[in-house]
């Protein structure tokens, strides 16, 4: 297991850098560049322009860049002020040594921006999964069980809506009937809030506000999933429930309460396990639509932006980041199968 | 079976758990009181409080409430001294015109009143200190006119003397306006440069507001500033700028009481707000903003008119059959539900404002103009062909490009297909494309479709700020500007008359240079290198009970912010 852990580890670096430089070239071959205006002003002005790319390390070759990008150049002498005569060590540190440069946008360095946003959305995204996961897995027990019956059909219905609204609709609607529409009968307030993470105002930390300010993003997000859990849960129920062990667990005279918990449910878990560390780079990345349309200060929108402005460091960490969130999530997810499954074996030993 | 059921159910509960820990921890809160705030709700971060640095917009918005230039610009183009205790003029001796070399200087005096919000006065070393971090050729940055300075010198704590290498008509925006202000010497690390320093971000206020607290992607909260010299200003006490990416739910926020102001407000939104009790629509006093039509004079994907003409768009007459054939009125109404008003050239506002007669909407006129100039549809597929064209090859096919900008949304996109439909009518195919502006608008290297000349016809808009329109005429029509990366002449027009009247307009004398703007008016429509259309709106939304707001062109809507109030 150790031998098979190392060299997947190993094969991650080479990906990895394999990846960083395809990203790299991919990014900066995209049409369109960092210079051009932005928000009220059409174009920036030519004057600025070389100062810019200077500054921002664009008057150099695509190679040298990305070379930079990567070592960094602290270690090579370059022009400063534009004379063409390189007089000084630059600044720059590179990614192998934790350096991912400073946003063009804001020119804070980019792990800055990245831990601003971050931890909001690992906030929102475990929240998220969570109250996915916890109702996905009764619903699925429950329509595994009763295979069609009412409860099986009206759940099998919503999932499938479930899986096919799309987030930004479905936040909209839920904005205008629980924002808009719906009042507080005691304040006369809206309901709930229209989004952001707290209420601007608040002191401190106070649970109410934040399980206040979590419902309706944790609605919209949450809904795709529990759909998809829910029906992978109860497939796989099906396939454990017509297993041979089961017919053995019952005929000795169990309970089928403790058939379906003890024997059943824990084995098709597996499976969705496994699918959930899959899923766990999400608690990285984000997700856009529900950022967007809630105010919630995360990475989906940090990312979002980047790619509309160009922002290139910042697109790049976000890129390479969360691919190595994404492979070692599927090692991961490699890992936790052979613990669970004890048929499953990826060395000899 | 048990072994691998209870590691099934570990692994739950750790991830569980796991969750509980990360949920726990996420940022502070905000902290803001009172029924004396208002709430201003933007799309996204401003980058910095330092506009100099990434021109979004949003920097200007904040930078107006913690920080002042030297002079600044009212809604109706009147410019009004800030920090400045009165403005340089050539009456008053602070302007000295050294007609021989071409030159002149202002010389500046402060208001001794000024402090900054830590107690410190503000003087002319701040001047000084700004001027000298703006063209560190390190670390510097850029703002509009700074490339005509020469030199600053200091003459006592509260005067100082601008040397311009020009003579300059924009010199009193130099350090004001809506892009540059006045940074504190002694609070700056000018070590940091003058883009990146820590100071952009956590400002000295020497404006009506201090920031308090900016809690990225969610809020910023500015509180009046105690040191703040007007006497009584301002009057409201907290102001909280909440970022709020999606325009329906700001549009939501302000209908609901939520939202104070919402700037920029688009042509639905606009719509959609008429008749809400809460919200009221201030447009903005003049217009700016010009949707035009881009004409290509060189073949695309060249940049030289002279020796690679474009076939179709090289001929005046042409260009002239295209705009006779767009009906803008109907655009107007249709499109951008009347707040569009229809211009046809530069020169529609004051100061300069030059007659030059409305072009008819006249579709059989421009079959007419298109047949003479020698483009006949011979094979009855309903587009023209050259023959007996003074630009094209015989046979040549009237068939162009036609891109806009994403960006800008559904009224533009709408607009683009009506216009195509209407130059099918007249036998012109128009195929349509819509492009991000980062791509339309990027320099040639980056694959820029304007700058490296690879389009046709495109179709968007632009204006100058303010009343000094050189620099914007200049990049746009002289023929320096044509040469890639250097302007945006992106229809390569060359003419040496207005070359030459342009050389003369760098000058002081109002009545020389109306005389001058109107002169450049006749040019261009004679020769119509591009075809203004009409102007979309510039309006920001805010409630009822916030007062004093003045939506303008000439700077962001905080411009005045010292003089809201909140009515009861």
């Amino acid at each position: 297991m150790t031998t098979y852990v190392a060299r997947r580890l190993l094969q991650t670096v080479g990906l990895l850098f394999l990846l960083s430089v395809i990203l790299f070239a991919l990014v900066n071959l995209a049409p369109g560049g960092p210079l051009a205006g932005q928000g009220q002003s059409r174009h920036i002005d030519p004057e600025k322009v070389e100062l810019l790319k200077r500054q921002f390390g664009l008057d150099k070759p695509l190679p040298t860049q990305y070379l930079i990008w990567l070592i960094g150049n602290d270690w090579m002498k370059v022009d400063i002020d534009g004379d063409g005569v390189a007089e000084g060590y630059g600044t720059r540190k590179g990614v192998l040594r934790g350096d991912f440069g400073f946003s063009f946008r804001t020119r804070k360095p980019v792990l800055e921006e990245i831990g601003g946003r971050l931890p909001n959305t690992i906030y929102l995204m475990t929240v998220t999964m969570l109250a996915a996961i916890l109702i996905a897995i009764p619903i699925g027990i429950l329509s595994a069980m009763r295979q069609y019956s009412a409860f099986d059909i009206t759940v099998t219905t919503f999932s499938f809506a479930g899986q096919a609204i799309p987030e930004f609709w479905l936040g909209l609607l839920l904005i205008l009937i629980f924002y808009a529409w719906l009042k507080n009968p005691v304040t006369g307030d809206s309901l709930l809030p229209s989004g952001g993470m707290t209420s601007v105002g608040a002191v401190g930390f106070d649970l109410g506000d934040r399980v206040v300010h979590l419902i309706l993003p944790v609605a919209t997000g949450g809904l795709g999933w529990i759909a998809w859990y829910s029906r992978f849960l109860r497939s796989s129920m099906l396939d454990v429930i017509h297993q041979d062990y089961l017919r053995t667990a019952r005929a000795k005279g169990l309970p089928n309460r403790l058939v379906i918990y003890k024997h059943a449910l824990r084995n098709a878990l597996i499976p969705l396990i496994t699918l959930l560390a899959l899923d766990l780079p999400y608690i990285f990345s984000g997700a856009i639509f529900v950022e967007i349309l809630f105010s919630w200060p995360g990475m989906g929108r940090l990312y979002y932006q980047a790619a509309l402005q160009r922002d290139y460091p910042v697109l790049l960490a976000v890129l390479i980041i969360g691919a190595a969130f994404i492979i070692l999530s599927n090692l991961l997810a490699d890992l936790l199968y052979a613990y669970l499954d004890p048929r499953v074996r990826y060395d000899q030993s | 079976m048990s072994r691998i059921s209870k590691k099934a159910m570990s692994v739950v509960g750790i991830l569980a758990a796991l969750s509980m820990v990360l949920a726990a921890c996420g940022g502070g809160g905000p902290s803001a009181g009172g029924g004396d705030t208002i709430v201003i709700v933007i799309p996204e971060d401003p980058p910095s409080f330092n506009p100099a640095i990434a021109d979004a917009g949003y920097d200007y918005l904040v930078m107006e409430l913690v920080m002042l230039g030297l002079a600044d610009m009212d809604p109706q183009g009147n410019v009004f001294p800030e920090l400045a205790a009165e403005l340089p003029t050539i009456e008053n001796g602070g302007v000295v015109i050294d007609e021989e070399n071409w030159t002149m200087s202002a010389t500046w005096k402060l208001r001794q009143d000024v402090k900054w919000s830590d107690g410190t006065p503000l003087t002319a070393d701040d001047v000084i200190f700004t001027y000298e971090a703006i063209v560190d050729p390190e670390t510097g940055g850029w703002v509009p006119g700074i490339d005509y300075v020469d030199s600053m010198e200091k003459v006592d704590d509260y005067t100082f003397t601008v040397n311009f290498n020009t003579i300059y008509p924009g010199y009193l925006l130099l350090f004001g306006g809506e892009q540059a202000v006045i940074w504190p010497a002694h609070y700056c690390d000018a070590s940091q440069g003058f883009i990146s320093w820590d100071c952009g971000r956590q400002p000295l206020s020497s404006g009506p507001y201090v920031l308090q607290e900016w809690v990225n992607g969610d809020h910023m909260t500015f509180v009046r500033n105690e040191n703040y010299f007007e006497p009584g200003k301002p009057a409201i006490e907290t102001i909280v700028v909440r970022i709020v990416p999606d325009e329906s739910v700001r549009k939501t926020m302000l209908i609901n009481g939520d939202a104070d102001l919402d700037m920029w407000t688009t042509e639905a939104v606009i719509a959609d707000l008429q008749g809400e009790p809460n919200v009221v629509v201030e447009p903005s006093q003049t217009n700016r903003w010009v949707m035009r039509i881009f004409f290509n004079l060189a073949a695309k994907g060249t940049t030289d008119p002279e020796a690679t003409p474009h076939p179709i768009l090289s001929d005046v007459r042409v260009r002239r059959a295209i705009r006779m054939a767009i009906d803008v009125d109907t655009i107007s109404e249709e499109f951008f539900l009347g707040f569009a008003q229809p211009v046809w050239t530069e020169f529609f506002r004051e100061p300069y404002k030059c007659d030059i007669p409305r072009p008819e909407f006249d579709p059989e006129g421009a079959k007419a103009l298109l047949e003479s100039a020698g483009w006949t549809d011979t094979d009855g597929d309903g587009i023209r062909e050259c023959h007996g064209c003074e630009t094209a090859e015989e046979g040549y096919v009237m068939e162009m490009e036609f891109i806009t900008y994403s960006d800008y949304g559904e009224p533009l996109n709408l607009t683009q297909q009506f216009i195509a439909e209407e130059m099918l009518a007249i036998g012109i195919k128009l195929n349509l494309s819509s492009v991000e502006g980062t791509v339309l608008w990027a320099y040639s290297a980056d694959g820029g479709i304007e700058q490296s000349g690879n389009f046709d016809m495109d179709i968007w808009d632009d204006g100058y700020s303010g009343t000094d329109p050189n620099d914007y005429l200049w990049s746009y029509y002289y023929s320096e500007a044509a040469t890639p990366d250097t302007g945006y002449n992106y229809g390569r027009w060359i003419n040496a008359d207005f070359d030459a009247l342009m050389d003369e307009a760098y000058t002081l004398d109002e009545e020389y240079r109306k005389e001058l703007f109107c002169q450049m008016a006749e040019i261009l429509e004679d020769e119509l290198p591009e075809a203004p259309l009409f102007t979309t709106v510039n309006a920001d939304a805010h409630s009822v009970r916030l007062q004093g707001v003045q939506s303008s062109t000439n700077d962001i809507v905080t411009w005045n912010v010292a003089d809201w109030t909140i009515a009861e």
